[in-house]
């Protein structure tokens, strides 16, 4: 599946508007890199719901599992033992249960929403910090120092590309047994997923990264640096690094609600997180593995709707992002 | 999700009046002339009493779909009810169950043999006569050699060791060890010296002690002949040499196997089949929910598996009047249950066992299974209504008290002396739905009395040979309840209980007596058991050693098995065969 | 040029290898480091009776006691060379590329994998087809028409598209177009040979859904490509000479952006050709996706062996035709 990333390169040039704003009689001052696309952003509407939505849905992830009810407790006299259904229409919602009910068990679907949402942010945030942790670090030393280094990197890069990654988290996670490497149940899954979805994501990164690193490598301020002795550690963390900063933001933002897609397609295919511990692709592959969307379709399109919003928020808090940070994207 | 049928051994004494019970003229599948013509919905839950829509109309294409595959098509390689009740459309074995509804089906009668075996010798040697004139696929003729064959294919576990392994452990042992037929081949054919064939319709079982329900070993698809010339070893599930009334066209593994009718089966040599469609596909691995609305729209005649449909299509079934009249609901002969495991700590403690068994909350539980249709009825005995002797009793108030009773759950807590609850692991296999909702509910309710549970999930495949079935790794690992199934290979109280509770059955991998339960009433019972030759008395032993079990607490039932099967409109001669617990698949004709 | 191709076709072979050794590493060596030995590995593919006789025959028999590197000779050698199986009456030989017996079934991995080539190539072409014309298409038209009603109403239905999970598109379009109102009923591969009308018409909804996530993607990624290269200098020099709008944006400017676009397509097709896993679960069709899943359901190695080297080498393949078309059109890649 690939990452809904593009190759255009976002460079870091100053927009001559800085020169003009001054309005409103304060100082004229220069703005930095970082002002300016704040203010940009903010203007974009649109990209700040999803930003609100990103912040709220941490906020949930975080905070949440304290204020609702226990996800893991069974309420049989809400479910219809027959059918396995929740009785009442929309899946059994009600006041003390907001969201309704799940069936056969008849645990409260917000809590679950809830707990799983820490779980499915949890593996994503996790798995995108690898991928870019490594994937920074290959491209930019392969995009700077060229040579060997540069072929080597991009070898591994083509070998990464070429694994099917689906193939390997289900093959993994059946040969891994289930305490391993001091560690076991969930937490084991977890970190195995996490390495699953990270470990063979880097590459993308690594890619655009090297690409930039390339670009910037042959500008001038680089040249500048080396003129004046500047040598190969100072010129990777003063002079590019910073200069990264935006695609790095800008594609781990697009590349999260991926991994949130990568662990719903995961669950569908039973290696997901265990039970009774909650997580979105957990519920939706419950829901139509076992049938339940037929007899409750809320059960399906509440978990579906979550995976849904908070893919959606990603995505347009992302653009929003890089069309912030590349002045030549229009306004 | 797919039936298992396990293995157990039944005892010594005669089961002859079981198996030999003469049933009358027996209409067993559609003696009536009658064409169809009957309207298509019969009733619900008709198929389990009668046989519907008979008729001998010929002509169709009866489409079967799975949504997995089979272990094997070779006769000799497979495990499954579904599968042994498919063979039956290409093989003839020595004996087989009768073709008729209701108590009737459980009776073994004769197939390719003229009759039941021939006791001699104390029991130790089984004679059978093959009919003279059964044909193969191509035409030649069968004879005993080729059932010796058949029998012998089953020595060599690394060619075929899928199937049941009755006969390298009930016939005489030679020495040295009989290989099988494919190691050193021409040594080894025709080399197991414990089966003897004096001439073309004769077979001779010499067995190491006296087995009475030899009969029933027979009627496993093992005995099914196979010409030596025509096996191709591990290559012979492509295509199985036919002496039923169909034969494989052809098959693509895992995608689609087609049978077409065998031109040289006579029905007069095989009353428990008929010959009535033109051709029979079996589709493998569909989507198990498209599956069931193909099966419902009437793009599909039978679901193989015949475990029941998915939660979607039973509220379908159940809330519709007219499907509903066309479903039914029998029992599949299988017993969902935790075991109680008895040496890990603290559940070594019986009173700690008894706290599990009152603070279970028994339909919760069976809701997990999938309710009172689709699931079963809420169990309080280990053995299920159809095993032969079963009583019913309730130590625990599992059908007074479904929801669990916590005061008694915490009083037996302090006489075990763990007043304040204790940690234990729940064992269960990870992609099983309904065991995955079982065990997590068990855990729920557990919680409630203070014991605290943790959930340990594993692939079916590998559940009993490497994790729940090696006591070591149970006790490494604190498994003290360990969810399973059970049903006997046939329907007999030593078959199901003897593997399952007897000490002797212990073993280090692939263990079966999963709670290590060794306790001298059982054990001495089951010997007992095995020793009488009158059949009201062995039976009458298999309601003690149900209740010196409970008493042990070294099982927790949960539900006595039942599977929701939809009956197409355009079957004809459908009934419930009881003892595969689902449609009776040789006799299926079409409208 | 032949140069490039040829030091390129080396690079794949190199990349294969890699890609076997570590897949075998992954499947062989990460039980045994993480404390399973070569007995308890024999002792899934026994069936019900786990005697010891039985587990160590099986265990010899599918070479799992030998050490891992010889493991490893042995399955390259037999893609290169062929090996030889003993069924029991007879010895037959599989001819190479011969990835190995099924433990589960004992019959060849490559004979099986061959037939199921042909029902993922149909899906992923097909669906290829869809999403490259489509999505491209939309996305070319959005940015020229950029703010307008269709931009933002066609971009938003691309991030809906791009943010709903495949098994959950495809089931609703089962239950709505297959099951409830029977426009497709029966959705079943038919191999066009049998009949193309309706190998087609059984692969619409896959090809739909399957479509769908990827069209939205490319959507998204022509216009913001578009876009892009409409504001670089060479469009505005081309402007300046006096071209017209449409030579400018057809001859100049699609050019540039759709480089990018072909080279994430090649990774695409390439990963959907070893099998779109999800799709073939919830559509029953059975490919080398389905074939992957059922593989590693019953953890029979060879196939899973078998099925993620075929995989590899697709993806591999497309890279290496989308690197040689560049190679044709730019020769500056060449060195």
């Amino acid at each position: 599946m690939a990452a809904p990333l593009d190759v255009a390169p976002s460079g870091g040039e100053v927009a001559p508007e800085a020169a003009l704003s001054g309005v409103s009689g304060k100082a004229i001052e220069g703005r930095s890199l970082g002002q300016i696309a704040w203010m940009r952003l903010r203007r974009d509407k649109i990209a700040m719901t999803g930003g609100a939505v990103v912040v709220f849905l941490i906020l949930v992830a975080i905070f949440g599992p304290f204020l609702v009810q226990n996800p893991t407790i069974y309420h049989a006299n809400l479910i219809n033992p027959t059918f396995s259904r929740p009785n009442g229409p929309f899946g059994g919602i009600s006041l003390a249960h907001p969201f309704g009910v799940e069936p056969v068990t008849g645990r409260d679907v917000l809590s679950r929403v809830v707990n799983g949402a820490r779980v499915s942010l949890l593996i994503a945030f996790l798995s995108t910090a690898l991928a870019v942790g490594i994937g920074v670090v290959m491209g930019v030393i392969a995009g700077y120092f060229g040579g060997w280094v540069d072929a080597v990197i991009a070898r591994a890069m083509d070998v990464f590309l070429a694994f099917p990654l689906l193939v390997f988290a289900i093959a993994l996670v059946g040969v891994i047994p289930s305490s391993a490497f001091g560690l076991s149940g969930n937490s084991l899954r977890i970190g195995l997923l996490v390495f699953v979805i990270g470990f063979f994501a880097w590459p993308y990164m690594g890619r655009i990264i090297r690409g930039q690193t390339l670009s910037l490598r042959e500008r001038e301020f680089v040249d500048a640096a080396r003129s004046i002795g500047a040598r190969g550690p100072y010129i990777l963390f003063r002079e590019l690094l910073p200069n990264l900063v935006a695609p790095i933001l800008v594609y781990s933002t697009l590349l999260i609600p991926t991994n949130i897609l990568f662990e719903a397609a995961l669950s569908y295919l039973g290696v997901g997180i265990i039970p009774p511990q909650p997580s979105w692709g957990g519920m939706l592959s419950d829901a139509v593995n076992n049938g339940y969307y037929s007899i409750d379709p809320m059960y399906m399109i509440i978990p579906g709707l979550a995976i849904f919003i908070t893919v959606m928020a990603f995505n347009l808090f992302g653009d929003g992002l890089r069309d912030a940070l590349d002045p030549r994207s229009g306004r | 999700m797919r039936r298992r049928r396990t293995i157990g051994l039944a005892a010594l004494g005669a089961a002859a009046a079981l198996a030999l019970a003469a049933c009358g003229g027996g209409s067993s599948g559609g003696g009536s002339g009658s064409s169809s013509g009957s309207s298509s919905a019969a009733g619900f839950n008709a198929a389990i009493t009668k046989v519907v829509n008979p008729s001998n109309h010929k002509g169709g294409t009866l489409t079967f779909a799975d949504s997995s595959t089979t272990d094997s098509t070779d006769p000799g390689n497979t495990y499954y009810a579904f599968s042994w009740n498919l063979t039956r459309f290409y093989t003839m074995p020595l004996m087989t169950y009768k073709s008729c509804p209701g108590q009737c089906g459980l009776q073994v009668v004769p197939d390719l043999a003229t009759g039941p075996g021939v006791v001699t010798d104390n029991g130790l040697t089984w004679t059978y006569h093959i009919q003279p004139d059964v044909k193969f696929e191509d035409g030649t003729t069968v004879t005993s050699s080729d059932v010796k064959y058949a029998v012998e294919r089953t020595f060599d576990r690394a060619k075929l060791p899928l199937g049941p392994n009755y006969f390298s452990l009930l016939l005489k042992p030679q020495k040295p060890a009989y290989p099988g037929p494919y190691k050193d081949r021409s040594k080894n054919i025709m080399g197991l010296k414990a089966v003897q064939t004096p001439n073309p319709t004769t077979i001779v079982f010499h067995l190491a002690k006296p087995f009475a329900d030899f009969n029933y070993v027979v009627a496993i698809p093992q005995t099914a002949p196979v010409p030596p010339n025509k096996d191709t070893g591990s290559n012979y599930q492509l295509h199985p040499w036919s002496t039923g009334p169909y034969k494989f066209q052809s098959y693509q593994l895992n995608k689609q196997t087609t049978l077409v009718p065998n031109t040289f089966w006579k029905a007069s040599t095989d009353p428990q089949a008929k010959q009535l469609p033109s051709k029979i596909v079996i589709n493998w691995n569909v989507n198990a929910n498209d599956l069931d609305n193909r099966l419902l729209a009437g793009d599909l005649d039978v679901d193989a598996a015949g475990t029941g449909v998915q939660a979607a299509a039973r509220a379908k079934i159940l809330s519709s009047p007219t499907l509903k009249a066309s479903s039914d609901d029998p029992i599949s002969g299988f017993l969902w249950f935790a075991y109680l495991n008895t040496v890990v700590k603290p559940m070594n403690n019986v009173h700690c066992r008894m706290a599990v068994e009152y603070g279970a909350n028994k339909t919760n539980q069976q809701t997990a299974y999938g309710g009172p249709v689709a699931g079963g009825a809420i169990a309080s005995t280990v053995a299920p209504p159809n095993v032969l002797g079963q009583k019913h009793f309730d130590l625990y108030e599992a059908t007074t008290k479904p929801g669990g009773d916590l005061a008694k759950a915490k009083s037996e807590l302090q006489a075990c002396g763990q007043p304040n609850g204790f940690s234990t692991g729940i064992a269960y296999r990870s992609d099983r739905p309904k065991e995955v909702q079982a065990a997590q509910s068990l855990q729920a309710a557990l919680s409630q009395v203070g014991i605290k549970t943790s959930l340990h999930g594993y692939p079916s495949g590998t559940y009993f040979s490497n994790f729940a079935g090696v006591p070591k790794y149970v006790h490494n690992h604190n498994l003290g309840i360990l969810m399973g199934g059970w049903a006997p290979d046939w329907p007999d109280g030593y078959g199901f209980f003897d593997f399952i509770t007897a000490g002797d059955t212990i073993s280090p991998a692939g263990n079966t007596n999963i709670e290590e339960l060794n306790d001298p009433v059982v054990n001495n019972l089951l010997n007992k058991m095995a020793a009488t030759n009158d059949a009201t008395t062995r039976n009458s032993y298999t309601a003690q050693i149900d209740m010196q079990v409970m008493k042990q607490a070294a099982i927790l039932p949960e539900v006595y098995a039942k599977s929701l099967l939809y009956r197409s409109p355009n079957l004809t001669n459908v009934y419930v065969q009881p003892y595969y617990g689902m449609y009776n698949y040789a006799v299926l004709g079409l409208k | 040029m032949i140069t490039f191709i040829v030091r390129r076709l080396f690079a794949t072979i190199f990349l294969l290898i890699v890609v076997s050794m570590i897949t075998f590493a992954i499947f062989f060596l990460i039980p045994r480091l993480a404390g399973q030995n070569s007995y308890e590995l024999a002792t899934q593919y026994v069936g019900r009776n786990p005697t010891r006789a039985a587990v160590l025959a099986i265990e010899d028999k599918l070479g799992l006691n030998a050490p891992v590197y010889l493991q490893y000779a042995r399955f390259l050698k037999a893609i290169v060379f062929g090996t030889h199986y003993n069924s029991g009456t007879s010895t037959t030989y599989c001819p190479p590329p011969c990835f190995g017996y099924s433990f589960k079934t004992q019959q060849p991995v490559w004979p099986q994998m061959v037939s199921d080539i042909p029902v993922t190539l149909s899906l992923a072409i097909g669906a290829a087809v869809i999403w490259l014309v489509g999505g491209v298409t939309i996305g070319i038209i959005s940015a020229l028409k950029r703010g307008t009603l269709f931009d933002r109403f066609s971009m938003g239905l691309a991030l809906v598209g791009v943010s709903l999970p495949i098994f959950f598109t495809g089931l609703i379009a089962l239950e709505l177009f297959s099951y409830k109102w029977p426009i497709f009923p029966n959705v079943q591969y038919v191999s066009f040979s049998t009949n193309p009308l309706l190998w087609a018409r059984n692969l619409v909804l896959p090809w739909i859904v399957l479509a769908l996530l990827y069209a939205a993607l490319y959507a998204r990624l022509t216009r913001a490509g578009m876009l892009e290269t409409m504001s670089e200098d060479f469009i505005r020099t081309a402007r300046a000479k006096g071209l017209r709008e449409r030579t400018v944006i057809f001859k100049h400017g699609l050019r540039a952006t759709l480089t990018p676009i072909v080279t994430i397509f090649g990774m695409d097709l390439g990963l959907l050709l070893g099998g779109a896993i999800i799709t073939e679960v919830t559509f029953s069709l059975h490919g080398l996706g389905l074939f992957t899943v059922e593989a590693v359901q019953n953890q029979d190695l060879p196939e899973i062996l078998g099925v993620t080297m075929l995989a590899a080498f697709f993806i591999v393949i497309a890279n290496l035709v989308v690197d040689i078309l560049y190679a044709v059109v730019d020769p500056r890649v060449r060195h």
